[in-house]
């Protein structure tokens, strides 16, 4: 499991659930029902303004563990890969946050996750 | 679907809570709510603001609380486990909010009631499970929420899946039936860590299988996403943990911990569904269980709607019952019958057309304070004056109760309304059904005994003192904000110093405006460049904070008095003075029905029976006191009445036309006196030149931000001294605004301006009185107003007479508070142009003015009173006058220095040495008043050994002694030879002083005002500015004295310390900054314009000693200031601008770098008007 920050594409369903994945040129599709989070970040350090009527997104940021299988016909052989996808609240943009191992995704605990 | 929100934080939750009640209701009606909840931390502080917010919104209040619950298991003083929140059934009577009160009193019952106390405010679960119920029906009438707070909840981290089960069951076990539900709430944190929508499962199947009803909640702390970032400040305030500190080692955290996420919001019924059904999911639960919790919830709310009316009095005024204060009569007949009496009294042998008018008057107040059924008010509030009378206390009625008749013939007031021409429709009128207010002021030093009192005597059910709600201003804001970034404590100190009275609202806006913050500014800028954005940050969470309550504390005089029920109707909490304190601050007594008394404690009324006492003690006869004053003696006659035999003088019988007074006024030399003492006030009456009463009336009520801001005062001016004509819009407004030469000043002629352009009558006119100003209902007013007046005048008539309706109603002074007010003002003046020394003695006793006490020393030196320096066997625990008995100035008064104030003496000690006096030997001293070595050192050093020491024969000096008690302060203390009782100690003088060698050189007299500045914070042997005086004329420096000889425009430089430091209002809105210093010979007062205090910047407002230049402002015949150019720091000498200063073939004028006794003295702002 690793930590990274580079951005991907995300199609969500009309409940704003991801549905596919666009990581390093490969479409993916959610195979899972993705479980959603949130998790404070160290604005004070992260942040240069917080002036009042920031709106949403300055203390957390809303994460989304997906488990993903390329959408292709080719790759029905290859195992799915769990991805935590950071959104930032108040752009909307997706991140890739961790990239955990390929065994099956189970929300782990904070400590493990950390 | 509908959703209510039964937990929710207002900001009044002190350091937790971020958003107004207001913004709640309005948030929630919007998003389609019925109702809302209000259950802040620890007491109903936001409550009676909710009710209002929630009626103004059109949605049902619901009440509860946030409460600590300690822990069965633990100590039960101050181990908590975890908070529940506790709602109140509403629609029956107010049985819920009864229970309500009473338990929350509960939980602060064991508290101390101080600041950082040891016991929290908690109830044990028993005293929560007997409060469930009511006491006389047995029925549910609070419901308690166990949440992600409880115990329960903060068990559920971890694997302990047996214990929360337990924790649950307890809950069970002790709550009486129907009492008790689950809490769920999901904050959507990280699945297994608290507020996460695993933990709301497993609330919710605890609930399911224990069939618990369970509710869904929010925990809410703001009402928008933008406020989880204040609550992240307030968090860290709170814990006194910078935010790095708390979120690096959140389990380490006892004091709790960072939110996990920043959902705590107001979310709409929409966002809630949609919560509801994540966590149903979560929970593999189906749509039944979801319409449950969801119906649930809403039944609750439907049970806790209150009736603000029914369930808690609102609007309904409660008095306490007449038969407390005696009377089993109808209170009205009790009343008029007391008045009857009164016209005796105050009214001796009226009769014909005054006797008359006065009785029209008379019932007509009667009549109105009949209909409003307000008897028994004002019979307790003349009780209450009455009791505090006769304790002996200083007692006069402030505020618009001076306008009732009433009043003054039942003794609450000692202002003749009818002499005065007071309308009593200001104070009370048949369309108001709120409880007026009367204000008492007392002696200061008297408040306390007097509460205590009040106390007793109407019973500690119906008595509780009010409470004030303190917020953030931009100081306290700008250092909770720079330790929550981790900023280091200097800095932020340093920063939060240049912070000078703006709202931290409006930081960002300082930074571009304010000189003082130039520097400061310059470093937000280069941080931002440099990447260090800490300022920028710092600048933005100040903003967030300004406003927020941070505490309670104890109102400086409000008093509430109730019926046996008062208790049932607030909550009350210890105040610092141990007396419980209401959790209800001013804004929520109308609402609630409460009467609140005003008993103020005045220094000034201290300081004046202080001055009596001494002049009686001095001069224990009327032939005594009538030489010592100059007291008017008619031929034959023995002086006075208002001296009694003894000497006493009774200060309300002096009548107000003493012309030695009026003399004294004019000439402006009224430092000490009662509001006219500060330097605009000064200013004014040196212009004003008053003659008679009413002129103070009329100076103090000029003396307003409003009437200064909006330029009233040229005109009356002009007029007054016949400069120019005066000038009536009318005729028929001739006499009412006749006392002013045509100008509105008081409150009076607006009401009396309405009633005579339109007939609308005096009670209506003070309802329009008060609705001008207000966006809302001042169209109202100019429409009516225009539509009746135009009848009878014409159109420009009218237009000029609303125009200044318009501009001066909303500010504009009550003649009645004048009226009360020029009472002291002319009293204190009395006193000081008869018993200076006695008058001075007791303001430094009471310091009530707003200058540092040592510029009242000097103002004694300039009137040539001498100073008496401390002598450990004639000073005493107060200030004292005494005859001086040698030396020149025999004969004269002079004032005796006391022994409190002394830095490092503790009451103890002051008590043991007055009682042991007089002592024979510094042995003697230690035997008997046991002063510690370094107090020992300390009075030596303030010389109050020297008298001792003189008489001992010693050759040594001051300075030799020392340096002779701080040697023996380093060596180990020998225990002393006890001194058997009942034998007599040999006077054998003081062998140790005679014996002392004389090595030292005397000390200097900068040395001996230096120990005096740091030691009493005055400055006694010489003024603080005499040692700079030979540079200071070397400068060409003019002293204030002679600065009313110059032409007005004369360029000068004056220096002096600082005394006093004001930033006024100003019309157009440019600050102007009021700096006065005193150098000795009188004040200087110099105004900073825009360009002066861009010149001076940081001089503003950090520096002690100025040297100013600028040029001379002519106000008045005998009054002058100064128009400052720039400012220096005279605490530097070496760093003025020599060359800039002097003309340029001089070289450095000697002792250019004298430092005067101010230097090297940081303890003690107490010495400069610095901060104020």
């Amino acid at each position: 499991m690793g930590l990274f920050s580079e951005s991907v594409g995300v199609i969500c369903t009309d409940t704003g659930h991801p549905r596919e994945v666009q990581w390093k040129g490969t479409r993916y599709t959610v195979t899972n029902e993705p479980v959603r989070w949130y998790e404070r970040r160290q604005w004070w350090l992260e942040e240069s303004r917080a002036p009042l009527g920031s709106g949403a997104g300055l203390v957390d940021h809303e994460i989304w563990r997906v488990q993903l299988l390329p959408t292709s016909a080719d790759a029905e052989t290859s195992h799915p890969i769990t991805l935590d996808l950071v959104r930032h609240v108040g752009s909307g943009r997706w991140r890739l946050l961790r990239i955990h191992d390929a065994a099956p995704a189970r929300a782990v605990e904070p400590e493990e996750a950390a | 679907m509908s959703f209510t929100h039964l937990h929710v934080s207002t900001a009044f939750s002190a350091h937790y809570g971020v958003s107004w009640p207001e913004e709640l209701a309005k948030t929630a009606a919007a998003g389609g709510a019925t109702a809302l909840a209000c259950t802040d931390r620890d007491g109903l502080y936001g409550t009676i603001k909710h009710l209002k917010a929630c009626m103004d919104a059109g949605i049902d209040p619901i009440v509860g609380v946030d409460l600590a619950v300690f822990d069965d298991d633990g100590d039960h003083r101050t181990q908590v486990a975890g908070r529940v929140v506790v709602l109140a059934h509403g629609n029956n009577n107010g049985a819920g909010y009864r229970a309500l009160c009473r338990l929350i009193s509960d939980a602060h019952a064991r508290t101390s009631g101080k600041a950082g106390g040891a016991i929290p405010a908690a109830v044990t679960r028993g005293e929560l499970a007997s409060r469930t119920l009511d006491p006389k029906t047995l029925k549910p009438v609070l419901t308690v929420l166990i949440g992600p707070d409880s115990d329960v909840g903060q068990a559920m981290g971890g694997r302990k899946y047996l214990r929360p089960r337990t924790l649950f069951k307890q809950w069970i076990d002790a709550m009486p039936p129907g009492t008790m539900v689950a809490e769920v709430v999901s904050h959507l944190s990280a699945p297994g860590e608290p507020l996460s929508t695993a933990h709301a499962v497993r609330m919710l199947k605890l609930a399911l299988e224990y069939n618990i009803p369970a509710i869904l909640s929010n925990a809410v702390r703001y009402c928008a996403q933008d406020g989880a970032a204040t609550a992240d400040v307030l968090d860290s305030a709170r814990t006194l943990k910078s935010l790095p500190e708390l979120s690096t080692a959140p389990l380490l955290q006892p004091t709790g911990t960072l939110q996990p996420t920043g959902q705590g919001w107001l979310k709409t019924p929409h966002q809630m569904l949609q919560l509801s059904k994540e966590i149903m999911n979560a929970a593999g639960l189906g749509k039944a269980d979801l319409t449950k919790l969801l119906t649930n919830t809403e039944a609750l709310a439907d049970k806790c709607r209150i009736d603000p009316v029914l369930d808690m009095g609102w609007k309904k005024p409660v008095v306490p019952e007449a038969s407390i204060i005696g009377i089993d009569a109808d209170p009205m007949i009790e009343l008029t019958q007391r008045c009857e009496a009164g016209i005796n009294r105050r009214f001796p042998g009226i009769k014909g057309d005054a006797g008359e008018h006065l009785r029209t008057r008379l019932e007509h107040e009667l009549g109105i304070i009949g209909r409003l059924g307000f008897a028994s008010y004002f019979l307790t509030v003349a009780e209450v004056s009455r009791m505090i009378l006769d304790m002996g206390v200083r007692v006069a009625a402030r505020g618009s109760g001076a306008s009732s008749l009433v009043n003054y013939l039942i003794d609450i007031s000692q202002v003749d309304p009818i002499r005065h021409d007071l309308i009593f429709e200001r104070f009370l009128s048949g369309r108001r059904s709120t409880l007026p207010d009367i204000d008492i002021d007392v002696e200061s030093a008297e408040r306390h005994t007097v509460y205590r009192k009040i106390f007793d005597r109407f019973g500690a059910e119906r008595v509780t003192l009010m409470s004030m709600q303190n917020g953030y201003r931009a100081r306290g804001a700008v250092r909770d904000a720079g330790m929550a970034l981790g900023m280091p404590d200097e800095e932020v100190g340093e920063i939060a110093k240049q912070l000078w009275r703006f709202s931290a609202r409006k930081f960002r806006e300082a930074l571009v405006e304010k000189p003082e913050l130039r520097d400061f500014a310059g470093r937000v800028e280069r941080g931002a460049m440099e990447e260090n954005q800490q300022l920028d940050l710092l600048v933005d969470l100040t903003e967030r904070l300004d406003r927020l309550p941070r505490h309670i504390s104890m109102h400086p005089c409000g008093v509430i008095l109730g019926d046996a029920t008062l208790l049932d109707r607030t909550p009350v909490q210890p105040s610092g003075l141990g007396l419980p304190m209401s959790q209800f601050d001013k804004h929520d007594m109308d609402p609630m029905g409460m009467l609140k008394l005003d008993v103020l404690g005045v220094r000034m009324q201290s300081a004046m029976a202080f001055a009596v006492r001494e002049v009686i003690r001095l001069h224990p006869s009327k032939a005594e006191v009538v030489a010592a004053g100059r007291h008017p003696v008619e031929p034959g006659g023995a002086g006075p009445d208002y001296i009694a035999p003894d000497g006493r003088i009774d200060l309300n019988a002096v009548p107000f036309d003493d012309e030695p007074t009026y003399e004294l006024i004019r000439s402006t030399h009224t430092l000490g006196c009662f509001q006219i003492e500060s330097p605009g006030q000064r200013e004014l009456i040196g212009k004003m030149a008053p003659r008679e009463f009413n002129d103070l009336i009329i100076d103090i009520s000029l003396f307003r931000p409003g009437p200064m801001k909006s330029d009233m005062v040229r005109p009356f001016l002009e007029h007054r001294h016949g400069f120019a004509p005066e000038i009536y819009p009318h005729q028929d407004l001739k006499p009412v605004l006749e006392e002013t030469h045509g100008v509105t000043v008081f409150h009076e002629q607006i009401l009396k301006t309405f009633h005579v352009m339109t007939n609308c009558g005096l009670d209506r006119a003070d309802e329009f009185r008060r609705a001008l100003g207000d966006e809302v209902r001042e169209p109202g007013v100019e429409k009516y107003f225009r539509k009746e007046a135009i009848k009878n005048y014409s159109p420009e008539v009218v237009d000029k007479v609303w125009g200044t309706l318009k501009a001066f109603g909303s500010f504009g002074f009550c003649k009645a508070h004048g009226a009360a007010f020029a009472v002291p003002t002319y009293q204190s003046a009395w006193l000081k142009a008869h018993h200076p020394e006695a008058f001075l003695a007791g303001l430094w006793e009471h310091d009530p003015g707003m200058y540092p006490k040592r510029l009242l020393v000097a103002e004694a030196r300039r009137l040539g009173i001498p100073i008496l320096p401390l002598d450990i066997n004639r000073s005493q625990a107060e200030y004292r006058v005494e005859k001086i008995q040698q030396g020149p100035d025999q004969g004269k008064l002079g004032i005796r220095l006391s022994l409190t104030g002394i830095y490092g003496l503790s009451g103890a000690e002051l008590k043991r040495i007055v009682a042991g006096q007089p002592y024979d030997s510094l042995a003697d001293l230690r035997a008997r008043a046991r002063v510690s070595k370094p107090n020992i050192k300390r009075l030596a050093q303030l010389g109050a050994f020297d008298a001792l020491h003189k008489d001992s024969g010693g050759k040594a000096n001051r300075a030799d002694l020392v340096h002779h008690l701080q040697a023996l302060q380093s060596s180990p203390s020998k225990k002393a030879a006890d001194v058997i009782d009942g034998q007599l100690s040999f006077a054998l003088g003081d062998i140790e002083l005679r014996n002392l060698a004389p090595e030292l050189p005397e000390p200097s007299m900068v040395d001996n005002v230096r120990a005096e500045l740091d030691l009493m914070a005055v400055d006694v042997s010489e003024h603080l500015m005499d040692s700079h005086r030979p540079l200071l004329d070397k400068l060409g420096v003019t002293t204030a004295d002679k600065l009313l000889g110059l032409r007005n425009g004369t360029e000068v430089l004056v220096a002096g310390v600082r005394i006093a430091t004001q930033t006024p209002p100003m019309r157009g809105g440019r600050r102007v900054v009021f700096i006065s210093i005193d150098d000795g010979t009188g004040c200087v007062d110099s105004v900073f314009f825009h360009e002066a205090q861009q010149e001076s910047g940081p001089l503003l407002f950090g520096t002690r000693l100025l040297l100013i230049r600028g040029t001379t402002r002519r106000t008045g015949p005998k009054g002058i200031s100064l128009s400052a150019s720039k400012a220096w720091d005279l605490s530097r000498p070496e760093a003025l601008p020599y060359a800039e200063l002097l003309p340029a073939e001089v070289g450095l004028p000697e002792g250019y770098t004298h430092h005067g006794p101010l230097h090297g003295i940081s303890r003690n702002l107490a010495i400069t008007g610095l901060g104020s």
